[in-house]
């Protein structure tokens, strides 16, 4: 069944879009994550344009995040000063990176940055997680405890303390600024929620307790992706809400499966899992940037 | 369609009569029309296609000489062509070039190869071909850029050159079907049919066409270009309500 992208300006099987936000959404139940990261290299592959594609796969992140958010704020597990600590760094670095989108789309390099920051960011946070849950797994076969999460670096010797209750940390305010800076322009380059990027950085540079990471993120993650959307609608105007919503009707029942079969699987063996998948997007994008192209030529609407 | 089938009949009845009765003037020589004087982009539009047909007052065919030529011009869409480059081993877009004054939509159809029927001046002048398309470029002005352009268009439907033939029904009546692709922009369209004797264009008639978007893929376009803002709101609202559902809808069952 064809259903055409108003947006986009191109006809697509709705059956297909359903599937891959299902697929999607199963994978994201699964490990916990908005999946932002497979999504929209997926819709740039079955020939939605970049712009599109970054866009729309910002809007669908709202949706899918939003209900585990509303989960994780039933049970109390959203550190509220934390959360717009760093969704402060979040929107300013939305900001920017709409701005360097637009300027990217001007000078025709919109696909090979999209692409770029998918390789070198995938790349990265997925060799981190495989590590970590290897060592995490050996540790557990060998029987040694954990090592302390919270060690005293020089994070910790910068300066405007804040007390965060919820998160029992007492630190600077920069870290989490900062943090939220960064993924605020991957999210807007990218078209992701930076669920991914962000619970590592929660649990590993801030030191944050697990319990609250993921409701945290979650709140940074909705209201994010939200000031993307907007700001991708206003200045690039290229959010298709046709494309949004049939990702998130595949993609909300997808969830509920992926997130029963996640509730079987171990903590390390999820993170190695999802580790390994953001892997192999990365090598694959990355084997997209060097293989010969089939047509050295492209059109594009002029400016 | 009825209207049309209505106006060919009446070429026909007219060609019927006694030629000797009429005076020139009363009798068209030629005489065309389209199926439909517009197509519309619904929310389940996977491209169209539109029927021209017509009828002449002689015989057409190469023993009579004459010939019919159908060209359909879409609204004018500045393209730019890019090249994909090898930097560091990384395949990146290189030089461009941008041709201002192409038509987002161009399809020609004829009895016989207008090559064969039109000298090279008039084939130029009235456009007929591809190569006859305003292929001025600015940036790189290397011919690659151009062969590019025309195979890319031709490749996507958005520009077409012999694609379906006109078909000729007994000598006189002809059809000639104009396709248009799922990426086909909105706007005016124009499609032309040209009479050909002797080497000469000896008539032609316009006819018009309107190709929008109509329901639900028309309004989300208006509001998402009018009101950018107003838009991002909604799709923001629209997206967390399906989250939001999608949750209720679990926990109950």
């Amino acid at each position: 069944m064809q259903v055409y992208l108003p947006i986009a300006e191109m006809s697509v099987d709705a059956l297909l879009l359903l599937g891959i936000g299902f697929g999607v959404g199963w994978l994201s139940g699964l490990f916990g994550v908005g999946g932002g990261f497979l999504l929209t290299p997926l819709l740039i592959l079955i020939g939605i344009p970049s712009p599109v594609a970054v866009a729309s796969g910002a809007n669908q992140t709202i949706g899918a995040s939003v209900s585990g958010l509303i989960a994780q704020w039933r049970r109390d597990n959203v550190d509220l000063r934390m959360g717009v600590v760093l969704l402060a760094g979040g929107f300013a670095g939305s900001l920017l990176g709409v701005q360097l989108f637009a300027v990217l789309r001007r000078v025709g390099q919109v696909d090979l940055a999209v692409a770029v920051f998918y390789v070198v960011v995938l790349g990265i946070v997925g060799m981190l997680m495989v590590r970590e849950s290897l060592r995490a797994i050996f540790r557990r076969r060998a029987g040694i405890p954990a090592g302390k999460a919270n060690q005293h670096t020089w994070l910790h010797g910068l300066p405007f303390k804040m007390r965060f209750r919820k998160s029992r940390l007492y630190i600077s305010v920069v870290p989490p600024l900062a943090v939220g800076f960064g993924i605020g322009i991957l999210s807007a380059v990218m078209g992701v929620g930076g669920g991914f990027m962000l619970v590592p950085a929660m649990i590993y540079l801030l030191g944050m307790p697990t319990s609250v990471v993921i409701g945290t993120s979650l709140f940074q993650v909705v209201f994010v992706s939200a000031n993307v959307t907007l700001l991708q609608a206003i200045q690039v105007g290229s959010v298709d809400i046709v494309l949004t919503l049939l990702l998130l009707a595949g993609g909300v029942a997808g969830a509920q499966f992926g997130a029963a079969m996640g509730a079987r699987l171990r903590g390390e063996e999820t993170r190695a899992l999802l580790g390994l998948l953001v892997l192999a997007v990365a090598l694959g994008l990355l084997y997209g940037l060097v293989r010969a192209p089939e047509n050295l030529f492209a059109l594009g609407p002029a400016p | 369609m009825i209207r049309g089938a209505v106006l060919a009949l009446a070429a026909l009845l007219a060609l019927a009569a006694p030629a000797a009765a009429q005076a020139p003037a009363s009798t068209p020589q030629l005489t065309a029309d389209i199926s439909t004087d517009r197509v519309e982009i619904t929310t389940g539009f996977t491209g169209a296609s539109v029927m021209v047909f017509g009828a002449t007052e002689h015989l057409l065919g190469p023993d009579s000489g004459e010939d019919v030529v159908v060209v359909a011009w879409g609204p004018h869409q500045p393209t730019i062509v890019r090249r994909k480059v090898k930097v560091l081993g990384f395949w990146i877009n290189g030089p461009s070039a941008t041709f201002p004054e192409v038509p987002g939509f161009y399809a020609l159809a004829s009895t016989r190869p207008v090559w064969e029927i039109l000298p090279e001046d008039i084939r130029r002048t009235a456009r007929l071909g591809l190569d006859a398309l305003p292929l001025r470029a600015e940036g790189s002005q290397a011919p690659a850029f151009r062969a590019a352009l025309l195979e890319l268009k031709q490749r996507d439907g958005r520009w077409q050159e012999y694609a379906t033939p006109v078909q000729v029904a007994g000598g006189r009546l002809f059809s000639a079907r104009v396709s248009f692709p799922d990426t086909v922009r909105t706007g005016d369209y124009r499609i032309e049919v040209l009479l050909v004797r002797e080497r000469r264009i000896v008539a032609r008639q316009e006819l018009f066409l309107r190709v929008d978007r109509v329901g639900t893929a028309a309004s989300i376009a208006s509001v998402a270009r009018s009101m950018p803002a107003v838009y991002g709101v909604v799709c923001i609202l629209l997206a967390a309500l399906a989250g939001w559902l999608g949750s209720v809808l679990f926990r109950r069952s």
